[in-house]
């Protein structure tokens, strides 16, 4: 059975039809990259699985199931948006998810906090956004997740960061859960994904492993993406 | 789950509202305490201001909470914070729960911050005991007991808070089923759904007044025929208010289970 099973998806909002029918599957135990320009129809995919958008047509199947209480039990979905309350403190926010995820590692998100200098009793908002987007990815890393969504974890980050929150995910989602990572940012990203999906206007034009595509083209995923998607 | 969430919602209301409760009981204090000082003139306008305060706060411990119980269910199930409620994993019946039982328990705690403070400002036994006679005399003129007079009065005012609340949710969940001027949309039909459960209750008690005589009463005179009449409404109005909040709160679960679209 696949982890994640899309079937038909549509999606418009008002007369704009953001996604066309899209069909995807997703195995365990793979970094998927979900690559499309701006507008492609990423982020409302991405919103649809997280149950944040509601879908004209189609079918989302996460373990079998219909997206629910159950596949949020097993999806850790950070989104590009900070979406913590800023009344909270860093101490509070670990101790909310503690109290929500069972699958939620309080010391190991102790531990990744130390590691970038985030001082846990700070209140959110005296902290600046960046500083909120690294406890976001702290938060959904140190969940023992069967899905990983990061909806671009690398935007608006410079490239010493983009490497560390590259490495921060590497090493810490659990083995043989599966990571879908929405970006254009591709040649941060490529050294690490298994298979890609291009989106482009709405519709899924290409779902590939990563190794056989880069052979068969003979160029970088980047590459290939900037000649599919050229203006 | 439901604990959970109301933990945290409570926490929430807790960390607005404390100040303000703070803030009315203090003044309730500086009024009881300016009003027992000698009356010189600067005495007599600080009493005034204070006073002023006070009932400023008074009111403000009300609108507050209403106002804040909106804001909050608005920002929690459709703006930013909305990434955080929908992808914890509980069901959409819970989150409103919460949200309902979380104003529910801080429109008690505002009114018992407000007796409280009226208590601290005004209290002396002649007071008490005025209070006491004046509300005899209207209990003995319906033919009520002072305490079922009481408790029925604050039933239906606190009734009547709680379905204003729910239409403001339920104006709020239908307004964002919109694409565009959700805020807009939210008060427009929210303004709409409150006149329609005030008039489902006038209908309604016309209806009955078709069967009693005692009610139709109150439609054909502009004045209190019956002390009966005075009875049979109140009840009327905490079945029908507790019938429209129950019908109510299942069309907001119902919408709410049907889906959201998050900006």
């Amino acid at each position: 059975m696949e982890l994640l099973e899309i079937k038909d998806l549509t999606k418009s909002y008002d007369k704009k039809i953001a996604l066309n029918n899209i069909n995807i599957k997703i195995e365990s135990g793979k970094i998927v990259g979900l690559l499309g320009q701006n507008g492609a129809g990423k982020t409302t995919l991405i919103k649809l699985i997280n149950d944040l958008l509601t879908p004209d047509k189609g079918e989302i199947l996460v373990n079998g199931k219909k997206v629910g209480i159950e596949s949020k039990k097993i999806i850790a979905y950070l989104p590009e948006k900070t979406y913590l309350n800023k009344q909270m403190k860093v101490v509070e926010v670990l101790e909310y998810f503690k109290d929500f995820y069972d699958d939620f590692d309080l010391e190991k998100a102790k531990k990744l906090l130390l590691d970038l200098n985030l001082d846990i009793n700070q209140k959110l908002s005296t902290m600046s956004k960046g500083m909120q987007e690294k406890v976001q990815l702290v938060l959904v890393m140190s969940r023992n997740a069967d899905l990983y969504i990061l909806d671009e974890p690398l935007g608006g980050v410079d490239p010493a960061t983009r490497d560390y929150i590259l490495d921060t995910i590497l090493s810490n989602f659990k083995e043989n859960a599966s990571v879908i990572i929405s970006t254009h940012l591709i040649s941060d990203i490529e050294r690490i994904l298994d298979e890609i999906i291009f989106i482009k206007d709405g519709s899924v034009i290409l779902q590939s492993d990563a190794d056989s595509l880069r052979n068969k083209e003979h160029s970088s995923i980047d590459e290939i993406f900037r000649r599919m998607f050229k203006c | 789950m439901l604990k959970k969430l109301l933990k945290y919602d409570l926490k929430y209301m807790l960390k607005n509202m404390s100040v303000f409760y703070i803030l009315t009981i203090f003044f309730a204090l500086t009024t009881r305490l300016f009003f027992s000082l000698n009356q010189t003139i600067i005495i007599q306008v600080i009493s005034q201001i204070s006073v002023g305060i006070m009932y400023a706060l008074i009111a403000n411990t009300l609108i507050n909470t209403l106002m804040r119980s909106w804001l909050r269910f608005r920002d929690s199930i459709y703006k930013d914070e909305a990434y955080l409620t929908h992808t914890l994993p509980v069901s959409k019946n819970n989150i409103y729960d919460s949200k309902f039982i979380q104003t529910l328990v801080f429109f008690i705690a505002g009114f018992m911050v407000i007796i409280l403070a009226l208590f601290i400002a005004y209290y002396t036994k002649e007071r008490w005991q005025l209070l006491k006679e004046f509300i005899n005399t209207i209990t003995t003129g319906l033919d009520f007991k002072p305490v079922v007079f009481i408790s029925g009065f604050l039933a239906v005012v606190f009734l009547e808070l709680f379905n204003a609340i729910q239409c403001g949710f339920l104006g709020i969940i239908l307004g964002h089923k919109k694409y565009q001027n959700k805020t807009a949309f939210s008060v427009l039909f929210g303004f709409v759904v409150y006149l329609v459960s005030q008039s489902l209750v006038l209908a309604m008690s016309y209806v009955v007044g078709l069967f009693n005589e005692s009610i139709m009463n109150l439609f054909k005179f502009n004045y209190l025929v019956d002390t009966n009449a005075f009875k049979l409404l109140m009840i009327l109005a905490i079945i029908l208010y507790v019938v429209i909040i129950f019908i109510t709160s299942i069309i907001c679960k119902k919408e709410l289970n049907k889906g959201v679209n998050v900006e």
